[in-house]
């Protein structure tokens, strides 16, 4: 084609697959030099899956990658292409400078000295003063400019930001993006991945949406707002899903608070103190991006986090020690929440006490499998049997036993982190009606979300999280549709970014 | 710009939440100073003081000097390993496979010493690279994978050894052990000095500069020490981390060989037994020298004080004859609070 085409980063009908999960499926991009490509999507759309495949971490099925025009070789590709990670791949025991150098050290034999080129590039991006430091006492920001530094020092052409300031601060942040655009003017290719929609819209030049392994729509030019990106992730999520089931709507709104806090304080001071209430026989979520704060308010419910305050169940106060006694809490890493050795009958009773052991010694085996296999068929766990081991099992249907065996332990409450994560779409909807009939059944819910369809789909009432506050809550119901909710919610994230972004004192 | 970068530098939670700021001071002073070296002028200073200076005359001198050679001389090696991350419980039994190996073809078989030297060292690279092979190609832990070679090379050497014990100075009868066989063997580690320096003392003398320059001077303890700190990263770079595993696990299994085969010229005599009591305390000196477990961090000036520190005790306690109890009751104390002082100081790092 032209030479626009020729140069920066294209990809061409991308495939991969990982055994019957399809994670990209033909995926078109082209990132050009001298511009910041952001790129947006849900989780599992297949954006960590593009990134893996660009730092030669793993292949591709189909398709075909172009660098500069040339095909993309484990040789050639990872050289030119340099990802820097969320939590930086370096050498925490080594200095800032030994750090840029190991791998190119370039001294024969001898211990490596950093030379000339790279004192100009220290210089350049700001760790000149760090240079001899360790890099496990740095902060993150440092630790990240260290890894951008060294992908500058082997002549990186593309820089691969992934959610690159989830764990700065509000002033590192625009450092960041500064330098950011800094090497997109030298003519570098800048790619962006970011859950956070504002800075998305506010620092790339245009932002790819990518759902279910394809890019569904690019946003340019005064297209690209937060709420625009909004509209269009739900847009596509809302094609591929097409559910909708409305028959909550309207569900008993209850004046009883299944699950209270009040004054609750995050200890590491993640968020400051806040009162939340989720009323019974409803489902409540809260929403937030990674660094909001929502998970750890979330997360502190299921008692997982150390809090000041105080947590009232069904209208008393419960201290935090004995909270795992009343609220059962489903972990969004299935790794916490199963035991991948256990067979599927020994995860689902394996929150049971009293009910299949006398005393410490006297399992009660026979007890146990009933109640499993009762568990088992309630929760339409697609299973040969209870006694296969979970690893057997997708996704969804692992995801299922891991909420079956907290509902079936019969608590107050029930707080779920992510519930639908890398889940089919046919077990979404089964996970969907579990927590309805918990609800239904005098319940409550409370769990931390990202997608807005999930959201329209099951909760009744949402709080927006924002710098560790939350928003005033929004009854699900009185949005007409999801791309109404959806910007709703961007809205809320952007205002309240703005608010929180520099505390007042 | 500048200040936002400083505060990062200093973030605050990291000094102040266990309260450790509080005793900041202790902790540099601690760092700059070398807790172990602290640590054996205290215990130094206080057996020279119960033993009315015994401690310090030359002929007890002589004696500490080779109690720590044939600690730190394996240290060196195991230390290597440890940077690297990983873990061998193999080299004691290197340590009794290398003087067997010696013993029975020299004494019993009648070859030439130099030639049975040879096969001990062949044999310690072997099980080096055994245990390398299975580390960083089949890859299982090192820890089981140097637990089974530890067994099955103690097997080995109980079926070369047969299970008995050779001396050359009395070999068994019938054998033909030449003179200057003998007198290379003897002059090898038990050699006297002028002043009386131990000869053991020279060799790790020796071997310390030659490790330290190794450690902090080379590309490879470069290399080592970022594998040790980061496999993740050291992927990412393309450091070569098979190549560097070998090196390491070979260089512990050596240096157990070159500790067995000075031990063995000093002490006279060898038996399938030999090193299996030097497994932990040469863990021990290691550790105390402030390698981590968790790989990238560790030397041979510390593990060469490490040793130094066991040394001091062993002696100092046989010297005032406290019994074997207190020895032990000491070291496993020392052992644990080398490690408690060394996550103290270096508490930042997390």
């Amino acid at each position: 084609m032209t030479d626009a085409a020729a140069s920066g980063v294209s990809i061409r009908a991308l495939h991969k697959r990982y055994g019957d999960t399809v994670a990209l499926n033909g995926l078109d991009l082209h990132a050009r030099p001298g511009e910041i490509l952001g790129v947006a999507g849900p989780n599992g759309a297949g954006k960590s899956t593009m990134v893996k495949i660009l730092a030669g971490e793993v292949g591709w099925d189909e398709g075909a990658i172009l660098v500069d025009g040339q095909p993309w070789s484990d040789d050639y590709g990872s050289n030119r292409v340099a990802v820097v990670h969320q939590e930086p791949q370096l050498f925490p025991n080594l200095t800032v400078a030994e750090n840029i150098i190991a791998g190119y050290e370039d001294t024969g034999w001898r211990w490596p000295k950093p030379g000339d080129r790279h004192h100009e590039l220290f210089e350049e991006l700001d760790v000149f003063r760090f240079r001899n430091r360790l890099l496990g006492e740095l902060g993150l920001a440092v630790q990240q400019r260290t890894e951008i530094t060294r992908a500058l020092t082997r002549e990186a052409r593309v820089m691969l930001f992934d959610e690159p300031n989830s764990a700065l601060t509000p002033e590192e942040s625009a450092e960041f993006f500064r330098l950011a655009r800094r090497l997109a003017d030298a003519g570098h290719v800048v790619m962006l991945i970011s859950h956070r929609l504002t800075e998305l819209a506010a620092h790339s030049d245009r932002v790819a949406i990518i759902v279910d392994g394809r890019c569904v729509r690019t946003l340019e030019g005064p297209e690209r707002t937060a709420e625009n990106i909004a509209e269009a992730l739900v847009r596509g999520l809302g094609e591929a899903s097409a559910a909708g089931s409305d028959s909550r709507r309207g569900a008993v709104s209850s004046d009883a608070h299944g699950l209270e806090l009040v004054d609750v304080a995050d200890h590491a001071g993640v968020f400051p103190a806040i009162d939340l209430a989720a009323p019974r026989a409803m489902i409540t979520a809260l929403v937030g991006v990674e660094g909001s704060g929502a998970r750890e308010i979330v997360r502190a419910c299921g008692g997982l986090r150390r809090v000041r305050g105080q947590i009232l169940v069904n209208g008393k106060e419960v201290r935090p020690g004995r909270l795992p006694a009343r609220v059962a809490y489903v972990a969004a890493d299935r790794a916490q929440s199963l035991f991948s050795n256990l067979s599927v009958g020994e995860n689902l009773v394996i929150r049971l006490d009293r009910e299949i052991s006398r005393g410490v010694l006297g399992l009660r085996s026979v007890r146990m499998r009933k109640i499993a296999e009762e568990l088992r068929t309630n929760f339409q766990v697609k299973s040969d049997g209870i006694d296969i081991g979970i690893r057997s099992l997708s996704g969804g249907n692992q995801q299922k036993v891991a909420i079956a065996a907290a509902v079936g332990r019969r608590p107050d409450v029930l707080v779920l982190e992510e519930p639908t994560r890398g889940v089919d779409i046919s077990s979404k909807a089964e996970i969907y009606e579990i927590l309805r009939r918990f609800v239904a059944d005098g319940g409550t819910v409370l769990l931390f979300c990202t997608e807005i369809p999930e959201i329209y789909e099951v909760a009744d009432r949402l709080h927006v999280v924002s710098g560790g506050r939350l928003s005033q809550p929004l009854e699900v119901a009185t949005f007409a549709d999801m791309e109404a909710l959806a910007k709703g919610v961007a809205a809320l994230e952007t205002h309240g970014a703005a608010l929180h972004a520099v505390p007042s004192a | 710009m500048t200040n936002v970068s400083e505060d990062i530098v200093q973030s605050p939670q990291v000094t102040t939440r266990f309260g450790w700021s509080r005793f900041g001071w202790a902790r540099s002073t601690l760092a700059r100073f070398g807790g172990v070296t602290l640590a054996v002028l205290i215990v130094g200073t206080y057996f020279s003081v119960r033993t009315s200076g015994q401690l310090l005359i030359g002929s007890n001198l002589e004696t500490i000097v080779r109690g720590l050679s044939t600690i730190a001389i394996m240290g060196f090696g195991l230390t290597a390993v440890i940077i690297a991350a990983e873990i061998d419980l193999s080299f004691a039994a290197v340590y009794g496979l290398s003087t067997n190996i010696v013993a029975v073809l020299w004494l019993t078989h009648g070859w030439s010493v130099y030639l049975a030297i040879l096969v001990a060292v062949v044999a310690a690279i072997v099980v080096g690279l055994f245990n390398a092979f299975f580390t960083a190609v089949v890859k299982i832990p090192s820890f089981i994978a140097t637990l089974g070679s530890s067994t099955l090379v103690f097997g080995l050497t109980l079926w070369v050894g047969q299970t008995q014990n050779l001396s050359y100075q009395y070999p068994p009868t019938g054998a033909k052990v030449s003179k200057g066989d003998v007198n290379f063997f003897t002059h090898l580690g038990s050699a006297g000095l002028p002043g009386g320096f131990p000869e053991q003392g020279l060799w790790t003398a020796g071997l310390l500069l030659l490790f330290w320059f190794l450690f902090s001077r080379t590309l490879f303890g470069f290399r080592l020490k970022a594998i040790g700190g980061s496999r993740a990263a050291a992927e990412v770079v393309r450091l070569p981390v098979k190549k560097y595993v070998f090196l390491a696990f070979v260089l512990c299994a050596l240096t157990a060989c070159v500790a067995g085969l000075l031990d063995f010229s000093f002490v006279g005599t060898a038996s399938p037994q030999d090193g299996q009591a030097y497994l932990f305390p040469v863990f021990a000196a290691v550790i105390i020298g402030g390698a981590s477990l968790a790989g990238g961090k560790g030397g041979a000036i510390g593990t060469v004080t490490g040793a130094l520190l066991l040394a001091v005790l062993n002696n100092g306690f046989a010297l005032i004859a406290a019994g074997p109890f207190a020895q032990q009751i000491f070291l496993g104390t020392v052992t644990v609070g080398a490690v408690v002082i060394d996550r103290v100081t270096s508490r930042q790092r997390r």
